[in-house]
């Protein structure tokens, strides 16, 4: 299946046949440097893929590494920080924005007042929103706060569900243009669900198309797109 | 002296019985049945309580007060389990609770030389120490399920920051506390205005003069406060954990619908 060779010095996450009662044998490997974009219709297990990376569910068969270990024998909040993930819906906490934000970096001793106004430019918010409360936020603001508060983790990998959805075009844009640009210095890899088809195409070096709790189709984002292989995509493709 | 109530007036009682029952027949609220049960049954465990009271308080103060403690927490517990059905050892936790909180505000009372240690003044003073504390825990069980639903996004957001389960329900806890609190501060505003609380009310009936009474009353309204926020706050430390898991994740919840 794997059509990229492998450089195993590179490997950061293996799944090796995980299944658990949404999701059916899933391998799955992620090198460094990648933005891998998921894709496929509501219900497919997208979320499910990502909650088994970040432990917030874990696998009934298969083996999970991360960084040639098993993810077990990782501490679990360690592991929650180093590979950070921003939740389909946003649950924000209530209090300010800053507060949001100091909310990882103080769990770890490492919140540092000048970092909130680097965090909210790096998605797109103006800095004064840091006093503001987050119940005042729209939607769209909202969410990009959610995402400023996985980045102030500092993680290793970023694992994105929807990050965009409600966030307008022109910011749509910037922001995908900083998630290009701190790989793979920043964050070494992103695993990016959305259902914007063009933004798996414009953002993802590797696309995975899941459907059923299953991975359909994989691949390098343009073949992907330029000659999808299976009815499932071409159909989803379509749509 | 206590005025008395004679067996004759007592037996016009039924009066009071027979309107709710009549109105009940009238309006076909099919309640008539449970209202001559609950009554007679509330009568008769009246009764039955105030001829163990009259034995307890003549034993030597520290058995009588002992085992109606002993029974009243246990019961308090048995009541507020039900709240809490999965969780292990839910009625052996609850019972440890509020023999603590009970003790701690009895001994405050003796060290302050507020109350005696005899059976009349300790058991009626604890149990409603007791039962507002069975009350508060109950609430605090029920909270804590509907929060942890309601809440659950941002519970797992937290968690995926990398929160320890007890550092997730941080957020809980505060809210639950609370509204734990909230319904006394807003009883001690407007206490003796709307109402005369039941002690007061019973002091002054027994001939107490109501300048002594309202001592009393102030006395067990703070105790109640007090223990009422211990126990919703100690029942949320120690219950939030059986809503995760080991993996520090949120436990799938069972009877989730109580
Ligand atoms: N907590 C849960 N308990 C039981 N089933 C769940 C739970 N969460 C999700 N599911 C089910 O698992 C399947 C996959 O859900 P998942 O959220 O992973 O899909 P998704 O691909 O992220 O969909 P969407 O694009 O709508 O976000 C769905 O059928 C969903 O109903
Ligand atoms: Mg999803």
């Amino acid at each position: 299946m794997e059509v990229v060779a492998i450089n195993e010095g590179q490997s950061l996450i293996r799944m090796e046949n995980v299944s658990t009662a949404i999701l059916k044998n899933i391998f799955l490997h992620v090198k460094k440097g990648e933005i891998i974009t998921l894709i496929g219709s509501s219900g497919a297990g997208k979320s499910s893929l990502l909650m088994l990376l970040n432990r917030l569910n874990d696998p009934d068969e298969g083996t999970i590494t991360y960084r040639g270990q098993d993810v077990n024998s990782y501490d679990i909040p360690a592991l929650r920080k180093s590979i950070g993930m921003v939740l389909q819906s946003s649950s924000l906490f209530d209090g300010t924005v800053e507060d949001n934000l100091a909310y990882g970096p103080k769990i770890f001793n490492e919140w540092d007042e000048k970092m909130g106004e680097e965090l909210l430019q790096n998605v797109q918010l103006p800095t004064s929103y840091l006093q503001r409360p987050v119940d005042e936020l729209s939607g769209g603001e909202q969410q990009r706060v959610a995402f400023a508060r996985t980045l102030a983790n500092r993680p290793d990998i970023l694992l994105l569900d929807e990050v965009t959805s409600a966030v307008d075009l022109k910011n749509v844009e910037l922001i995908e243009d900083f998630l290009s640009r701190i790989v793979p210095e920043r964050v070494q890899a992103i695993l990016m669900v959305t259902h914007d088809v063009a933004q798996a195409r414009r953002l993802g070096n590797r696309t995975i198309f899941m459907d059923q709790g299953k991975i359909v189709e994989e691949g390098k984002t343009s073949d992907l797109f330029a000659n999808p292989q299976t009815e499932q995509l071409q159909y989803f493709l379509k749509e | 002296m206590a005025p008395e109530i004679s067996n004759l007036s007592m037996f016009f009682l039924i009066f009071f019985v027979l309107i709710p029952v009549s109105l009940s027949y009238i309006y076909a609220l099919g309640l008539s049945g449970s209202i001559v049960w609950s009554s007679f049954r509330g009568i008769v465990q009246l009764f039955l309580i105030g001829y163990v009271l009259t034995y307890l308080f003549s034993l030597s103060p520290p058995i009588g007060i002992s085992i109606m403690l002993a029974v009243m927490i246990a019961v308090a517990s048995l009541h507020a389990s039900k709240k809490g059905q999965g969780i292990p050892f839910v009625r052996v936790i609850i019972f440890g609770i509020i023999v603590g909180i009970a003790l701690l505000i009895l001994a405050m009372w003796l060290g302050f030389d507020m109350i005696d240690f005899q059976p009349d003044q300790v058991i009626p003073m604890s149990g409603m120490v007791i039962g507002n504390s069975m009350v508060a825990i109950g609430l605090a069980l029920e909270r804590m399920k509907s929060e942890f639903r309601e809440s659950r996004g941002k519970i797992v957001a937290a968690l995926a920051l990398g929160a320890q389960p007890q550092q997730a329900s941080t957020i809980l806890i505060r809210k639950i506390v609370k509204a734990a609190m909230i319904p006394n501060v807003d009883g001690l505003k407007t206490v003796g205005l709307v109402q005369l609380p039941g002690m007061m009310t019973g002091l002054i009936l027994g001939g107490v003069p109501p300048i002594e009474a309202i001592r009393y009353q102030i006395v067990i309204s703070l105790s109640i406060f007090t223990s009422v926020s211990l126990a919703a706050m100690v029942a949320t430390i120690i219950f939030y954990r059986f809503f995760f898991n080991k993996q520090m994740q949120l436990a799938e919840m069972k009877n989730d619908e109580a």
